[in-house]
């Protein structure tokens, strides 16, 4: 690791010699691409009930999460700090269901799950059923850095979590008048004999960085009415997360427990790396026909070794923004805006 | 055609630290989990039930890291990880840090059953527990003399591998029943001194347990980290269906080279659609064992007979 990160900083210190040298319009040509693509969740609200300001700040908040992200790739950073920066600010965002303003449980908690992977390395983080850290990804990144396993859930991350110096805020941090609205609908809906939960809003991030890492990073507070102790895909590798280098980069959102069944997040990479289909291919096998077939909806943003942003869907709508160093710069909502 | 393969976990097993008497109990013990795996194949009963039924059995012996004789944790506790999956349906269920469940394979089975979710963890899928019927044990059930004397050597610094007789590991069923039905188990206490509320591959679908019906099932005991990592159940499962690799060739590559790269060693059981059993492992050894309608019946400990 510290090889990488003297190379990285001695490559840094080149192009500067070599912008200084060249004058700041030089424009390194042979510059690989850098790329980041953000969710906030598929399952989107209709869009008879998104009024026009909401939507301006969904907008915004997707913007200002891939910015966030894509300006760490500018600054020659590393794709994880730039999913993990991407996902923070999204996790910060009581519109979307991860950190502030995540979803409720039937007992009125918020209880957090959030994943990381590197694809350089295939090292991964995960935590599961935490109540007090404000940025799971934060947590899931130091159980991947600084502990030697990847899943740590409930209480026993919380104290890792302690042991790592990071605070912990109460749980009340989380909640939002929202929610609670949410939960109550939910829970109305239940006794009516109606769909007992709902799963909207999960976030998550790939990204490619200039020296060609992949990295993906998803965190959510899972299903509105959610039994305590549920835990969907967001913090499974293989079935939420998953960033090979070379292959790909996938952060899935949606009904997570069919997400696990069809290991979601794995299967679109092994179907670019063994059967050689494109990502794009490899994301609509496996959201329309596999998960289609299933009875699973929901959608996933991929990222191949080129930086091929792939966003896509098979519910209503799905919020996402993706932005590259070819010049492409999106947000949306659905399918054709 | 239908077969049951079984594995009580893999790792570093010197022989000459395990008595004839030990080995001798071992091997009963996976007998007696096989043949209670097979006697559900045998009369016509479910690939689910048979998984179950073998997992269960080695959940209730003390000499295997599931259920009772589980490893204790870091504070002296038992935290119970398991999982199960159905081929047919890809249906599967999970659960992780439950400390008062029996049989946490059962609780995985009812999680799959009886709810709409694949994974409960903790305090919760205890409450999921109980208002489906299940009574509950004290913690102190599943401790053993032997693992809190295991605990306080590895406390003291030293490694399980070298000092401790019998590292009895994860515990996992594979199988294939008459209707063509595969299904997969797995359940485990985790590592020896292992921090509150570590999880490993063993619930994790893809990862410890995976079933797929006309591809393969597989049950993966080892350094679970890397197996969370490598995704290695689903991997085999996605090298036979999708690369047409050969399931054996699948499971060496997922342990010899993905496993491998990654530092790590374990073990794989699995079965095809066909019924044919690969019992693999890159540890010392791997406690296991097969049966099948074809006549095969073999229960080993080490590479060698």
């Amino acid at each position: 690791m510290s090889c990488g990160l003297t190379f990285r900083a001695l490559r840094a210190l080149l192009a500067c010699l070599a912008l200084a040298s060249a004058g700041a319009s030089a424009h390194a040509s042979d510059e690989r691409r850098i790329a980041i693509a953000v969710h906030g969740g598929a399952g989107v609200i209709a869009p008879a009930e998104l009024t026009p300001e909401r939507e301006a700040s969904i907008r915004a908040a997707l913007q200002a999460a891939v910015d966030a992200g894509y300006a760490v790739l500018e600054h020659g950073g590393s794709s994880l700090d730039a999913v993990t920066a991407a996902v923070r600010v999204l996790e910060d965002d009581p519109q979307f269901n991860a950190g502030r303003g995540a979803v409720l449980t039937h007992d009125g908690a918020a209880e957090l799950d959030a994943s990381i992977m590197d694809g350089h390395s295939l090292r991964a983080g995960a935590v599961a059923g935490v109540r007090h850290v404000k940025n799971p990804i934060e947590l899931a990144r130091l159980v991947m850095d600084k502990s030697p396993h990847v899943f740590l859930i409930g209480s026993g991350a919380e104290e890792f979590a302690l042991a790592q110096g990071l605070t912990l805020v109460p749980n009340e941090y989380f909640r939002t008048p929202e929610r609670e609205r949410q939960l109550e609908r939910a829970k109305q809906s239940e006794r009516a004999g109606g769909a007992k939960t709902s799963a909207t809003g999960t976030v998550g991030a790939v990204a490619l960085d200039r020296d060609g890492n992949l990295a993906a990073a998803t965190s959510t507070g899972g299903m509105t009415n959610k039994r305590h102790g549920r835990v969907g895909d967001s913090p499974i590798i293989g079935a939420g997360t998953y960033a090979r280098n070379g292959v790909c980069a996938v952060s899935a959102t949606g009904h997570g427990e069919y997400f696990i069944r069809l290991a979601v997040a794995h299967d679109i990479c092994s179907l670019v790396a063994y059967r050689g289909l494109t990502l794009d291919e490899a994301v609509r096998e496996v959201l329309h026909v596999k998960l289609q077939g299933l009875g699973g909806d929901g959608g996933v943003i991929a990222l191949d070794g080129e930086g091929s942003i792939v966003m896509d869907f098979n519910s209503p709508g799905m919020f996402r923004a993706a932005r590259d160093s070819s010049g492409r710069r999106e947000i949306a909502i659905y399918r054709d805006r | 055609m239908y077969a049951i393969a079984i594995h009580g976990g893999a790792g570093a097993m010197p022989r000459d630290r395990l008595s004839p008497e030990a080995q001798q109990r071992l091997h009963a013990g996976l007998q007696s989990a096989l043949d209670a795996g097979y006697a559900v194949l045998e009369r016509g009963g479910s690939s689910l039930d048979a998984v179950t039924a073998a997992v269960r059995v080695l959940e209730d012996d003390p000499q295997f890291n599931a259920g009772r004789g589980a490893v204790l944790t870091r504070g002296g506790t038992v935290e119970l990880d398991a999982s199960i999956m159905d081929g047919r349906s890809l249906r599967a269920g999970a659960v992780a840090s439950v400390r008062h469940v029996r049989n946490p394979v059962e609780l995985a089975r009812l999680v799959m059953e009886h709810s709409r979710h694949v994974l409960l963890v903790g305090s919760g899928a205890e409450e999921f527990a109980l208002e489906h019927g299940m009574s509950l044990v004290a913690n102190e059930y599943f401790r053993t003399e032997e693992r809190a004397r295991e605990l306080a050597i590895v406390r003291a610094g030293s490694r399980v591998s070298e000092l401790i007789p019998v590292p009895g590991g994860t515990v996992g069923a594979v199988a294939l029943d008459r209707d063509g039905n595969l299904a997969a188990a797995t359940s485990t206490g985790g590592m020896t001194n292992k921090r509150h509320g570590r999880v490993g591959d063993s619930p994790i679908i893809g990862a410890g347990t995976y079933a797929r019906n006309g591809v393969c099932a597989v049950s993966a005991t080892g350094h679970g980290e890397a197996f969370i990592r490598a995704v290695a159940a689903y991997h085999v499962c996605l090298s036979v269906e999708q690369r047409g690799l050969t399931l054996e060739q699948a499971v060496r590559e997922v342990l010899h080279e993905r496993i491998g790269a990654l530092g790590a060693r374990g073990g794989i059981i699995a079965i095809d659609a066909r019924g044919n059993a690969v019992l693999e492992f890159t540890a010392e050894g791997m406690f296991r064992g097969c049966r099948d309608s074809r006549g095969r019946n073999e229960v080993a400990l080490f590479r060698d007979p």
